[in-house]
């Protein structure tokens, strides 16, 4: 009886995204949107915006999902998850809409439906998995791409040292929504994320959860290190983990031990010319994304003080049978 | 799938479980079993991270019974053994070594308290009959797990009790006789005839067992001093090391002279210089050709002492002159009132291989009224011609097997090659005995013996983001001032302390069920089970899907997953 395949449906979690999705070996986003639908349970209907998941899920006529989903635009998912939420009210049925994008549909294309939708207040949990950049479509720069990062329209060379621009501070304009919640969270802390997960879902109104999520093929760097990237990326406080209750800092994960950034920069190839020898912007620009970051630090009191079993540290400490809390 | 169908048809939804990404794959991850550090720095083959994890579990019994399974006297080792598997321990390159002593010793205890019985192998009982000549760890080793395979086992001892240098040698502050009688009496009480006061080459000869058993294993250790002298000269009123300490734990005397040499590194060494010490000798020095612990001494060239009775030797007042030996006595008459010490190292010769280098020029004087060599032990010859030949040791391999002597094992003290960093131990004993043991039963059973070997972890195949710092636990020490002679220097962890403790095992090399893998899989193609898989774990591989991403070996804080390449 330790078959895979009988095992598989007898596995002691949801599976509300299942195996043979065709996403790229050690793909982040895959994983964030498994540890959300299985957080979320089955009671859920995903609407998608056009994206790596939406493409990797659902090649015709097959779907990775177990859960009722849709997908129709680039820019509407916010707004087909409007849509549904205001059926499903109408019908008197309590399922809860998840509505999905990665950081293009987000941050740029599908901006103005989610501000709609959280303007009216929907009772919709939106979720974007942000892997910084246009990835489906070949790596271009959106405005969630970080400063200095290589893209194809973002290319490093004699007058750029790769992306001119910052990345877009989203959450703060989510918090001039005034929405009960909003938060940030990441694939390498699977614990938080579920109970990001959870808060979010329990709530009633709109709520926005923001994920990182690596790209090995968009960041440059293997399958296998896009946990560990992650990681790094919430201990240099480049990726920095909040929460937003209506709109005010509610609570931070603390890092324990700021991580230098160039850890983070130096295992992916969208900074590699941040390390070439020989070119003074390329230290000027690791020192700007190491300011970013202490900028983090100092804005969200991200420094902790001692040890926490929810800091940067804590927070993935393992024991025998599971993780140390959850 | 309708395979038939245009694009732009009515399809019924399919599963993505109808597509197997596992074709995508060129390496694939396998679960590897790999050694722990402490197991493979273990005499005794105890694999410390197996029983830990029983503890982990909060199953001591089951601990104690994974302990056992390779070392029948926990409270003993756990007392006396230098712990060469704390000095191995990944831990210790973190923050420090798990006390695996003090928890080993703390299961023993429990198993003596709750009297839990040693769980034999479901085999068959055997009808041969084994000898085993030594009731020392070697023999008692030995003993036990050929009763554990069933054999019908007879131990013989020239000592009225068991225990061999256990009792002989070791002092009651190290090891209390309590915990001796109740451990040694519980192994002896599983069935073993204890023949006592029967001595090789007075009361039996081997020839004699040889043809009465179907196989005998000599664990006779080495009780005869080493012949010692200075350039020929012996004082009038020598006293050897090891023969002065048996004195003394046997009638509790020993002579006070007003400052005395010990001339050696060993225990013996130590645990004589401690006693003399507190007997009240003023002066006690230890003459030792090895180096103290410390960054700069080659691991080889270490004293081979339990490091802790080494600190509180120090502490308690011994002064130890390291990397010297003896050059010259300095007599009145035929007796001693003083040494030249000089200094020396070991390093390489021509050949490559270590010898004593002495240092003309750096001799200095030691005024003593007493010098006292503790320079290690030889078999006692009687009895034992027909194998030892002339030698000091009895030449086997490393199942014990004598050459040319079928049926006839050794192992302890007594065998020639045990000898280092961890020679000369009581775990290193306990270890022979036990291949000893599987040699005895594979002779006796058509077999060929085996000892498993399972590839060593390197601490660099841990993810050591999955760990936090957590201190070592404190082990009680009594107090300088309420050290004598009797009371157990050294204490024990409480329960709480020693789950506490094996709670900091990093499991290296060994599944901890942590999740990780099952959690952070991008494809779902780690299933979990409830109930164990094959290879022990709770995890089971669905190649179907696994596009060999290695996540899951990157994030394995144990690194139970290596990536092999895909057929």
């Amino acid at each position: 009886m330790t078959e895979p395949a009988s095992l598989r449906s007898r596995q002691p979690r949801f599976r509300g995204l299942e195996a043979g999705h065709r996403a790229c070996q050690g793909c982040g986003e895959a994983l964030a949107a498994r540890l959300v639908t299985e957080s979320a349970g089955p009671d859920v209907i995903l609407t998608n915006a056009t994206g790596c998941l939406e493409v990797f899920t659902t090649p015709w006529p097959q779907s990775a999902w177990r859960v009722p989903w849709l997908h129709s635009l680039f820019e509407n998912s916010a707004a087909i998850a409007s849509g549904v939420e205001a059926a499903l009210k109408a019908q008197g049925r309590r399922t809860k809409v998840i509505a999905m994008g990665g950081d293009g549909g987000t941050f740029d294309i599908g901006f103005q439906a989610l501000s709609g939708m959280l303007e009216r207040m929907h009772n919709v949990l939106y979720v974007c998995y942000d892997n910084e950049a246009y990835m489906n479509t070949g790596i271009q720069r959106s405005s969630s791409t970080p400063h200095a990062a290589m893209t194809t329209t973002s290319p490093p060379g004699k007058n750029r040292m790769g992306k001119r621009h910052m990345k877009k501070d989203l959450l703060s304009i989510i918090a001039a929504h005034h929405v009960p919640y909003a938060a940030s969270a990441s694939v390498a802390y699977p614990q938080d994320l579920r109970r990001k997960v959870r808060r979010a879902m329990e709530i009633e109104g709109p709520t926005f959860l923001l994920v990182h999520s690596p790209c090995p093929l968009g960041w440059g760097h293997d399958g296998t290190l896009s946990i560990e990237i992650a990681r790094l990326g919430v201990q240099t406080g480049l990726f920095p983990l909040i929460e937003l209750e209506r709109g005010e800092v509610a609570s931070v994960m603390p890092i324990r031990n700021p991580v230098p950034v160039v850890e983070y920069l130096k295992r992916q190839g969208r900074f590699r010319h941040l390390f070439s020898d020989g070119d003074h912007r390329a230290r000027e620009e690791r020192e700007h994304l190491q300011a970013l970051a202490d900028y983090n630090i100092e804005r969200y009191g991200l420094k902790g003080d001692g040890d926490d079993p929810l800091d940067t540290d804590g927070a993935d400490t393992v024991r025998r049978g599971g993780p140390a809390r959850t | 799938m309708p395979v038939t169908m245009t694009r732009g048809a009515f399809a019924l939804p399919g599963t993505s479980l109808a597509f197997k990404t596992g074709t995508w794959r060129n390496t694939r991850p396998i679960h590897t079993h790999a050694a722990a550090p402490c197991h493979g720095a273990c005499p005794a083959g105890e694999d410390q991270q197996e029983w830990l994890a029983r503890l982990q579990e909060g199953r001591p019994r089951e601990a104690w019974e994974a302990l056992v399974a390779m070392n029948p006297m926990p409270a003993v080792t756990g007392r006396v053994c230098p712990h060469p598997c704390e000095s191995a321990c990944n831990r210790g390159q973190y923050d420090s070594p798990i006390a695996i002593h003090g928890i080993e010793r703390w299961l023993g205890d429990e198993a003596i308290r709750h009297n839990w019985a040693y769980p034999l192998l479901d085999v068959p009982v055997r009808s041969q009959r084994v000898a085993v000549v030594g009731a020392g760890p070697a023999g008692l080793s030995a003993a036990y797990h050929l009763l554990r395979r069933r054999y019908n086992v007879v131990l013989f001892d020239a000592m009225p009790e068991a225990g061999g240098l256990l009792r002989s040698a070791i002092p009651p502050t190290r090891l209390p006789r309590d915990v001796v009688d109740k451990e040694l009496g519980r192994i002896l009480a599983l069935g073993i005839e204890f023949r006592p006061r029967t001595a090789l080459g007075r009361d039996v000869s081997l020839d004699q067992l040889r043809s009465e058993f179907d196989a005998v294993f000599l664990g006779v250790g080495a009780g005869k001093s080493r012949h010692w002298d200075v350039d020929g000269a012996v004082p009038a009123d020598l006293h050897e090391g090891l023969g002065m300490l048996k004195e003394w734990l046997v009638v509790g005397a020993l002579p006070t002279p007003n400052a005395v040499v010990i001339h050696g590194g060993g225990n013996t060494a130590v645990d004589l210089a401690r006693v003399m010490r507190r007997a009240g000798v003023k002066d006690v020095h230890v003459v030792t050709a090895s180096g103290l612990p410390g960054p700069d001494t080659e691991p080889d060239d270490v004293l081979n002492v339990v490091p802790r009775e080494l600190e509180q030797a120090v502490e308690e007042g011994v002064v130890f002159h390291p990397h010297r030996t003896i050059n010259r006595l300095i007599m009145r008459g035929s007796k001693v009132v003083g040494v030249e010490m000089v200094r020396l190292k070991k390093l390489p010769d021509g050949r490559g291989r270590k010898s004593r280098v002495s240092f003309e020029g750096t001799e200095t004087v030691l005024h003593v009224d007493m010098v006292v060599p503790a320079i290690g032990e030889v078999v006692d010859p009687t009895g034992m011609e027909s194998v030892l030949h002339g030698k000091d040791y009895i030449k086997t391999d490393r199942f014990g097997r004598i050459d040319g002597q079928a049926g006839l094992f050794a192992g302890g003290d007594a065998r020639d090659w045990l000898k280092g960093l961890t020679g000369g131990t009581v775990s290193a004993a306990i270890g022979d005995g036990r291949r000893a043991a599987e040699a005895i039963d594979a002779l006796l059973s058509g077999r060929e013996a085996v000892e498993p070997v399972r590839p060593p972890i390197r601490y660099d195949r841990l993810n050591l983001a999955y760990y936090e710092n957590r201190p070592r636990i404190p082990l009680p020490t009594l107090e300088l001032e309420k050290r004598n002679d009797t009371d157990e220097i050294e204490g024990g962890p409480s329960g709480a302390q020693a789950l506490a403790e094996a709670n900091r095992c990093f499991s290296c090399g060994n599944c901890l069920a942590c999740d990780n893998c099952w959690t952070l899989c991008p494809d779902n193609a780690v299933v979990k089970t409830t109930e164990l898989a094959s290879d022990g774990s709770h995890y089971v591989f669905d190649y179907d899907y696994c596009k060999g991403c290695g996540l899951c070996a990157k994030e394995c804080p144990c690194g139970y997953i290596d990536m092999v390449p895909d057929e």
